[in-house]
């Protein structure tokens, strides 16, 4: 990519801004083949390393520029080069002298497709690296769990772009087999619905075939940022081996417990004839209650 | 011979029957029944997400599911009373536990939210009633001197289920979805079968000596044993009538903490993993306050309506003094205020269950716990919605904590107008004034409650 020198000229024209966040395109007669809005990016850093993420949704002519404040050394001459993706860039390595105290490297990327998003890194030789992230939005809610469904129901599954991010132009479906992507399409069995930051699949009458991997994408014009979901369907059967244990845990109990009482209440029949012998015979602990209690049972029923 | 029926007959009646043995089984069957009713309801919110994505339908329809369960436990309670009154109550509690899990069985198949309402709602809701009051009533016949702290160990089971539960029930319904989770859970509820036979049958005299003295008077209606069994008579009593007033004042404020608190400390500005460990923290106190609270009036030192009002007065100070402890934005402070809050509100409830007793009679037990179980759910539906729009007019939650606060001092003060309440002793408690027998007219209520020598039962509470 080569440096338009109108380029350079007019990104120095532009009204520098102290905040880090991206500037919206600026408005400019440009005489250039690609009528491209330009949006520029400054940050300082002040360590060894730094990483800087920018979220791109169109395509866009975007300048780069790292400030950095420099070390004790106070090297009169720096090298300075960028690299894409870890290679460095043909033709990026530039002197970089200091100015006020700050070493300054800046360059204009062409970005319109997804080939161009990636790493940027800008070098100060030997001396510190600065991190540019180029991407789309990203899905933030993931759901890592598999999702369950039974064979015959239906299932929904779910995308959500987060309210603050920029609203994806529409939303696209996949379902991976193998090594396969086969875009899903509204059908019999499938439903697919788009709300802005939302999107819904609906598969209808699911069999174990359906199980695997989805892959929701959100479409921004530069690219597509997507999100991986897992369909599990399983029988009715999984879910009742545990119901059946259970079950017969509790038939067990009540057969055991009701054994228990029908032998105890025969010995307690037996004791019962035993004592009948003697009438006036109190229990044998004479606690103060019991003894009162008798009296008192006595006094009630006479 | 007449002895042996003595002694069945006086075996059968429970509040003579010696602390301990049976009775601690049944503590157990009630800890995991109560766990099992409460703990699983308390559960439910798990499957709140889940409903509202696989229906597509509003949070507030949704929420109708645990209304109807919840509301259908405390209307069906005066049945399962009146039904163990005139049967068997170890058949009414398997029954209710058969229900309760047939009800999630057959939810786990809906395929419309109606279905839920039904199945999840009435049919559980219905088996959960014959349940409670039923279990309640057993285990507090079976305790005298050790009443409260049986109760409280009991109840203290509700709060350890929810602790259990819900990573439980999220597990299960991350491994098998909400309708294999519900199949799992109504299994789990069958378990309240084995716990109601382990109820021995021997309410069985007491219907049945019940059901005689009936017959014998000039006009065996359906109606008159019906009301009877349901304990209608108790509604003419001032002491039940008052001890109701209170209990309902009571709710109208003891929930309002347990569904607002969250809320209000995330408004507060504490993320939701803080908001939501200050309830917990609640949560934890809670249960040692149902035990420590039981063992402490069983030691006999003070009047169990003494200590009522105690505890209920101190949560509501506690209540009021949830938003002043978060206006000074201090995680630390209302930490502290909900561990207070927790310990009282779990202290007060054991106390509730244990005046019962006093207030109506060991015999009509049943059938007033019923009947209360009735008249509070009313202000227990009332007061949720009530704070809710408290907060949507004034934009916080002070002006509902505080008036929840002051609802629960009003009951406080309502049952200082008991009868007998600033009497030193324990009088004597009203005994069901149409048993036929003559000799114990005298366990009618006494005017001078300090010599009660002649009532056993009193001699049997008080023991000092």
């Amino acid at each position: 990519m080569k440096l338009l020198p109108i380029n350079i000229l007019l990104t120095l024209a532009t009204c520098r801004l102290t905040s880090s966040e991206t500037v919206g395109p600026t408005l400019m007669p440009l005489t250039s083949a690609s009528a491209l809005p330009t949006n520029s990016k400054r940050v300082h850093l002040t360590g060894k390393n730094k990483v800087e993420n920018v979220e791109l949704l169109n395509p866009a002519n975007l300048s780069l520029e790292c400030i950095w404040t420099g070390n004790q050394n106070k090297q009169p001459n720096i090298t300075g080069f960028w690299r894409k993706g870890g290679e460095e860039i043909q033709d990026s390595r530039v002197p970089v002298a200091p100015e006020n105290q700050q070493y300054r490297l800046q360059r204009v990327f062409n970005i319109v497709s997804e080939e161009h998003l990636g790493n940027y890194t800008c070098v100060f030789e030997n001396e510190a690296e600065l991190d540019f992230i180029l991407a789309v939005p990203r899905i933030g809610e993931k759901r890592e769990k598999p999702i369950v469904s039974y064979v015959g129901d239906f299932v929904v599954l779910t995308c959500k772009m987060e309210e603050t991010k920029p609203v994806p132009r529409t939303w696209n479906w996949f379902k991976i087999n193998g090594t396969d992507k086969e875009q899903l399409f509204e059908a019999q069995r499938y439903d697919i619905t788009v709300i802005g930051h939302k999107t819904k699949l609906k598969v209808k009458d699911v069999s174990e075939a359906d199980s695997g991997v989805y892959h929701c994408a959100a479409v921004y014009n530069i690219s597509a940022s997507t999100s991986k979901l897992h369909l599990k369907v399983i029988t009715i059967w999984e879910p009742l081996k545990p119901f059946l244990g259970i079950l017969v845990e509790v038939v067990i109990l009540v057969t055991v417990i009701l054994i228990y009482e029908r032998s105890h209440s025969k010995k307690k029949e037996a004791e019962a004839n035993g004592l009948n012998a003697d009438p006036k015979n109190t229990q044998p602990q004479g606690e103060d209650e019991e003894a009162e209690e008798r009296t008192s049972v006595r006094q009630r029923k006479t | 011979m007449t002895n042996r029926k003595l002694k069945s007959q006086s075996q059968g009646d429970g509040a003579e029957d010696p602390d301990g043995g049976w009775g601690w089984v049944l503590v157990v069957a009630l800890f995991i029944s109560t766990s099992l009713v409460f703990g699983l309801m308390r559960g439910l919110g798990i499957f709140f997400v889940e409903f509202v994505q696989y229906f597509e339908e509003s949070a507030q329809a949704i929420s109708w599911i645990s209304s109807i369960g919840l509301a259908a436990q405390q209307f069906f309670s005066p049945l399962g009373a009146a039904l163990c009154n005139a049967y068997n109550t170890r058949l009414v509690v398997m029954t209710g536990g058969f229900l309760s899990g047939l009800g999630l069985i057959l939810a786990s198949q809906a395929t419309s939210l109606v279905h839920l309402y039904l199945t999840m709602g009435l049919i559980s809701g219905l088996g959960w009633g014959l349940v409670f009051s039923p279990m309640v009533a057993t285990v507090m016949a079976n305790f005298t001197r050790r009443r409260a702290l049986a109760v409280g160990l009991g109840f203290s089971s509700i709060g350890l289920s929810s602790f259990a539960f819900n990573p439980l029930f999220q597990l299960l319904v991350e491994k098998y979805a909400w309708r294999g989770a519900l199949l799992i859970l109504g299994g789990l509820s069958l378990n309240i079968m084995a716990c109601g036979a382990l109820i021995r049958p021997e309410c069985r005299s007491k219907a049945s000596t019940k059901a005689d003295p009936q017959s014998r008077l000039s006009r065996p209606d359906l109606l008159q044993r019906v009301s009877s069994y349901l304990e209608v008579s108790l509604l003419c009593e001032r002491p039940y009538l008052t001890y109701t007033l209170g209990v309902t004042l009571f709710n109208f404020g003891y929930f309002v903490p347990y569904f607002h608190l969250v809320a209000h400390s995330r408004q507060v500005g504490f993320s939701e993993y803080r908001a939501a460990f200050i309830m917990s923290a609640a949560g934890i106190t809670d249960i040692f306050g149902r035990i420590a609270s039981g063992w402490f009036s069983d030691l006999g030192r003070f009047r169990v309506v003494h200590l009522l009002t105690f505890w209920t007065a101190l949560a509501a100070v506690f209540i009021m003094l949830l938003p002043v402890s978060s206006l000074t934005g201090s995680y630390t402070a209302m930490i502290v205020m909900s561990l207070l809050y927790g310990f009282c509100s779990g202290a007060l409830t054991s106390m509730v269950f244990a005046v019962v007793p006093m207030i109506m009679g060991v015999e009509r037990m049943m059938g007033g716990l019923g009947l209360l179980q009735l008249i509070e759910s009313c202000a227990g539906l009332l007061g949720i919605p009530l704070s809710g729009w408290l907060r949507d007019m004034t934009g916080n939650y002070t002006a509902s904590f505080v008036v929840a606060g002051s609802f629960v001092l009003l009951g406080s003060l309502t049952m200082t107008t008991l009868p007998h309440y600033f009497s030193c002793t324990e009088p004597p408690p009203p005994q069901r004034p149409v048993l036929v027998d003559n000799g114990d007219t005298l366990n009618l209520e006494q005017k001078d409650s300090c010599s009660s020598k002649f009532n056993y039962q009193t001699v049997e509470q008080t023991q000092r």
